[in-house]
């Protein structure tokens, strides 16, 4: 998705950036593997070295490939015929590969490794299709909502206690934003449709919705939910209760947004946590579960990478061997959670040395298990582009306020979309 | 910088001949300065932000002048990936098939064009000017197609192909009026020495069609090496990138953070080749240039 | 004369051209048809479904939006390229060193890729490392510097200050060529008849230099046609779409969603629609080449 496109991400890594791009480049290789820019390049390149350390002679080379062109690389590569070992990729696009053909069935391994049952359920999910097995989870990812606990505070509310329905938002948005021209209660990219559906979709399906359809005969944007949120974004914009500037954020500031210290309430994901920590070590928030339309109602939507053998490798039976061992407690432990990523296990989640003491990526881990991930085809074309049903949904409803029609031709579309 | 070599004089459309105001010429002269200063602006930054270490780069706001020397960004460029030197070899590799290609069809073609009758030969040297009007972009497709069935996509060759497909029209209209320029006198006096004609293509010919010869590789090595949208589609490995896929790679890829240093370094590589076969070769190219387009 | 020996020596010549004509455009140009009538997917497959896409394709608002949005493009560079480029070329017409030091300096950039260019003006653009946000603010035009691709007004005003720099000078040297094959003679007669500077112009430059003008206007507003690369590095078609050329949303169709059927489909009717264009603007051309 390209949330975890951010940009700023990158301050965090920077440096070990560097080190990977030598390690990456110094050594002869074994075999070659590709991983999307973003926090996936993250897990990918601590994963990576952890594996190269104690195999010399099974090296893999790992290459970072711009966000936006991962998909068409991948593609392209399988259908000449000369793939990476190893991919990994954005869980969204699971259900294209898997039903043209072009990826490695590992359902012997996933049967035989018990670990692979012990995978967050959307991973699972994502990277099965018609009973079999495709991939697993790799770098996972989820939507959160942070709060602004300074802000809180200014404004009267109660620091520790999150907004619990889409119009208790609405609510403590008002009242942030009353405390002066640069305060404001709420923020959303408004020109980025993988920011909103990962944190403005789970609103609507926390609270009872249905947002994409599987096929052509499926339904879209189903349920009450879908209206009510965009009608309460549609007011907090007409209220000011969000900056100008989010009306044309194309991602560039979907992290800052929050992180600058002027907004009250954003969605954001769990990959800000690390981040915050390092750069923005005095503000002081706090992330909770989205919530829906009522007390109670929560969810989130599952990102991050997924992991597999594109059709073609060179180097299956070595590949296979990476992902059984990208599950073992080594690398989900002293690999992922020990840099600060989140396991893709839910054994192993939050239930470990180095999560133990910290509530923030508590909370990260519970959202991953309520979370959903839309298992459907053409997810580009139906979302993530820029030219997308979705986001035009989104900003002919919030930014024009015609709700109704923008839902209305959102839905042809998808469903249009989807019989393809 | 360069003269751009046209035959003609002076025709009177310049100030001097007005009157000889003084000031009117000094403003001439002040607007050629200026622009240049404009037209050479950009690349002179590039070229400066190239140098400057990574704090220098990602100052905000930026200075135009660096304020210490570094190579800094050359050398992450020089380690990106596969290494630079590889899609230097890539760009370089690609765009010399792509002039062997031009060569070994359009000469024969331009020779059978302007110095032999053939039948429905207007029309077949349509045929050959088909990919000027066809745009190369909507071939893309089968061609992918085509060439990953025989395994010619991240293949130098592969990419030659393309872009010879592009360049031919260029090239057979060029060297067709590059041999039509030749007296006929020497062609008959071959003929009477009993040479064949493949013999008078080979020692009359080609040495009195050079230029039109270094016309034609002149401007498929810099359509090649400056190609983008066949290379970012037919080069998907990371080892078979031409240069400017890589920058596009480059301003991305250090996990997120955009690297305009490094970019800017990539963009003076790229740019070096062609600055300098341009000034080497500026006759051929203007001249080039203009029996492409003109005549 | 050995054309007169065998009718069939030149076309030998000629075969290996042709044979390559054949291979790499003609029967890919039928694979495009034949590929336009299904719905093959960049991962595989490919069934048969007549005229399907081409109906697709009409009520593709994103596809005729790609199309409105490069016709705006062309309408609004081609003026520019040409009006500058004719100033260029007046003021650099002369063969004085410091006017062929100018000539050369406006081609320079003819001769970098599209791609190169565009990286550098990516870079001059940014809001917060930009130099030519700089420049504009430290000129007085702008108060702060601007987010350049945010919009898409801004985005194309953008692309067509990077691209007019890139290849003002191509149109340059066409018309500094077809003012120079001006003959003397007739100028200086309008000058004994005590014409000033700009009525020459245009009165005799302006229409004597119109083929050359016409053919570099014709050349120019097909390439803007096929313009990918500067809004493929430069604005990526954000926002929501609205800097997607044509070529680019084919791009976007086959080898982001996949769809080469469809995407063939769209290529074909684009090139009807150019090659419908160009014939339109070659026929306004030879009337008023002939007037």
């Amino acid at each position: 998705m390209r949330v975890l496109n951010a940009r700023r991400v990158g301050a965090a890594v920077l440096a070990t950036a560097t080190a990977a791009f030598m390690t990456g480049t110094v050594f002869a290789q074994e075999m070659t593997m590709w991983v999307r820019d973003g926090t996936a390049a993250n897990a990918g390149k601590v994963l990576v070295d952890l594996w190269n350390e104690s195999r010399p002679d099974n090296r893999i080379e790992l290459t970072v490939i711009p966000n936006l062109q991962m998909v068409t690389k991948l593609a392209t590569s399988i259908a000449a015929g000369e793939p990476p070992d190893l991919i990994s990729l954005d869980l969204i696009y699971m259900p294209d590969f898997m039903k043209a053909d072009s990826l490695v069935d590992i359902s012997d391994e996933a049967a035989e490794n018990p670990n692979f049952d012990k995978v967050i359920d959307a991973y699972k999910d994502i990277s099965s299709y018609e009973g079999r097995t495709y991939g697993t989870g790799f770098a996972p990812d989820v939507s959160v909502i942070a709060w602004n606990k300074d802000l809180f505070r200014e404004a009267g509310l109660d620091p520790e206690k999150p907004p619990r329905t889409i119009y208790e938002i609405h609510e403590m948005a008002k009242k942030i934003a009353a405390l002066g021209d640069d305060t404001y209660g709420f923020y959303f990219a408004g020109s980025c449709p993988g920011c909103n559906i990962f944190v403005t979709s789970p609103l609507m399906v926390a609270g009872g919705a249905k947002i994409l359809p599987r096929d052509g005969e499926d339904t879209a944007l189903e349920g009450e939910a879908v209206k009510e949120v965009l009608q309460v974004y549609r007011d907090m914009w007409t209220e000011g209760l969000v900056p100008e500037s989010a009306e044309t954020d194309n991602g560039a500031n979907f992290v800052s947004g929050f992180t600058n210290g002027n907004v009250g309430i954003a969605g954001t994901g769990g990959f800000v946590i690390p981040l915050m920590e390092s750069d923005f070590p005095d503000l002081d928030y706090g992330v909770a579960l989205l919530p829906g339309l009522e007390e109670g109602q929560v969810s989130g939507f599952v990102g991050g990478d997924t992991i597999a053998i594109p059709r073609g490798s060179k180097n299956e039976e070595l590949a296979r061997e990476f992902i059984n061992w990208v599950l073992t407690d080594e690398a989900q432990l002293e690999g992922l959670a020990k840099n600060g990523i989140l396991p893709v296990r839910a054994d192993l989640a939050t239930d470990n040395k180095y999560f133990a003491d910290q509530p923030k990526v508590q909370v990260t881990a519970e959202a991953l298990k309520v979370g959903y991930v839309p298992w459907v085809f053409h997810f580009a074309d139906m979302v993530n582009s820029d030219a997308s049903p979705w986001i035009n949904m989104l900003q002919r409803a919030v930014f024009d306020g015609e709700i109704d029609e923008a839902i209305e031709e959102a839905r042809e579309r998808m469903i249009e979309i989807a019989g393809e | 910088m360069s003269d751009i070599p046209l035959e003609r004089g002076a025709i009177g459309v310049s100030t001097r001949r007005v009157g000889t105001r003084l000031p009117a010429r000094v403003i001439v002269a002040l607007i050629c300065w200026l622009v240049i200063a404009i037209m050479a602006w950009p690349l002179v930054m590039s070229f400066l932000a190239s140098f400057k270490p990574e704090a220098e780069v990602a100052a905000v706001p930026p200075d135009y002048l660096p304020h210490s020397f570094s190579l800094q960004s050359y050398l992450k460029v020089y380690g990106y990936q596969a290494g630079l030197p590889t899609y230097l070899f890539n760009s370089f590799m690609v765009a010399f098939l792509t002039i062997v290609f031009c060569l070994v069809l359009a000469v024969p073609a331009g020779y059978g064009l302007a110095r032999f009758h053939v039948p429905f030969k207007e029309v077949l040297f349509l045929v050959l000017l088909a990919s000027m009007m066809i745009p190369y972009q909507a071939l893309l497709t089968p061609l992918f197609l085509m060439f990953t069935k025989l395994g010619l996509t991240n293949n130098h060759v592969g990419l030659a192909i393309i872009h010879t497909i592009l360049q031919l029209p260029f090239s057979v209209y060029v060297m067709r009026n590059a041999f039509e320029g030749i007296p006929r006198e020497l062609e008959e006096a071959a003929i009477v020495d009993g040479c064949s004609p493949l013999q008078i293509l080979g020692r009359i010919f080609m040495p009195l069609a050079m230029p039109g010869m270094v016309t034609v590789s002149l401007f498929a090595f810099i359509m090649s090496w400056n190609e983008f949208l066949a290379a970012l589609i037919f080069m998907s490995k990371e080892t078979a990138f031409t240069l400017p896929v890589l920058l596009t790679g480059v301003i991305d890829s250090f996990y997120g953070s955009v690297s305009w240093g490094p970019l800017q370094a990539g963009v003076v590589v790229s740019v070096i080749p062609c600055i300098a076969i341009y000034f080497l070769l500026q006759r051929y190219y203007v001249s080039g240039f203009l029996s492409g387009a003109v005549k | 004369m050995y054309a007169n020996s065998s009718r069939y020596v030149g076309l030998l010549f000629m075969t290996p051209a042709l044979l390559f004509v054949a291979v790499f455009v003609l029967y890919p140009l039928g694979q495009l048809v034949y590929t336009s009538t299904t719905d093959a997917s960049l991962l595989g497959g490919g069934e048969f479904v007549g005229l399907e896409n081409y109906a697709k394709a009409f009520s593709d608002k994103g596809f005729w939006r790609s199309l409105w949005f490069t016709v705006s493009y062309t309408l609004y560079i081609t003026p520019v390229l040409m009006g500058l480029g004719f100033l260029a070329a007046l003021l650099t017409t002369e063969n004085t060193r410091l006017k062929q030091f100018t000539r050369g300096a406006i081609f320079l950039p003819v001769v970098i890729g599209l791609a190169t260019s565009s990286f550098i003006w990516l870079w001059l653009f940014d809001q917060q490392v930009g130099l030519f946000n700089r420049l504009l603010v430290d000129i007085g035009i702008l108060d702060k510097p601007l987010v350049w691709f945010r919009k898409a007004e801004l985005g194309q005003l953008a692309v067509i200050i990077s691209v007019t720099w890139k290849i003002v000078g191509f149109g340059m040297i066409l018309m500094v060529a077809g003012i120079q094959s001006i003959g003397d003679d007739l100028i200086e007669a309008a000058m004994i008849d005590g014409a000033s500077y700009w009525q020459r112009v245009r009165r005799i430059i302006l229409p004597l230099a119109a083929r050359s003008i016409l053919l570099a206007t014709l050349i120019s507003a097909i390439g803007s046609m096929l313009a990918f690369d500067q809004f493929y590095i430069m604005t990526g078609g954000a926002p929501r779409g609205q800097t997607f050329t044509s070529v680019y949303w084919i791009y976007q169709n086959s080898f982001v969603y996949f769809k080469l059927g469809y995407g063939s489909a769209l290529s074909l009717i684009l090139m009807v629609i150019i090659m419908a264009g160009a014939a339109v603007q070659i026929a306004l051309t030879s009337r008023k080449g002939s007037s």
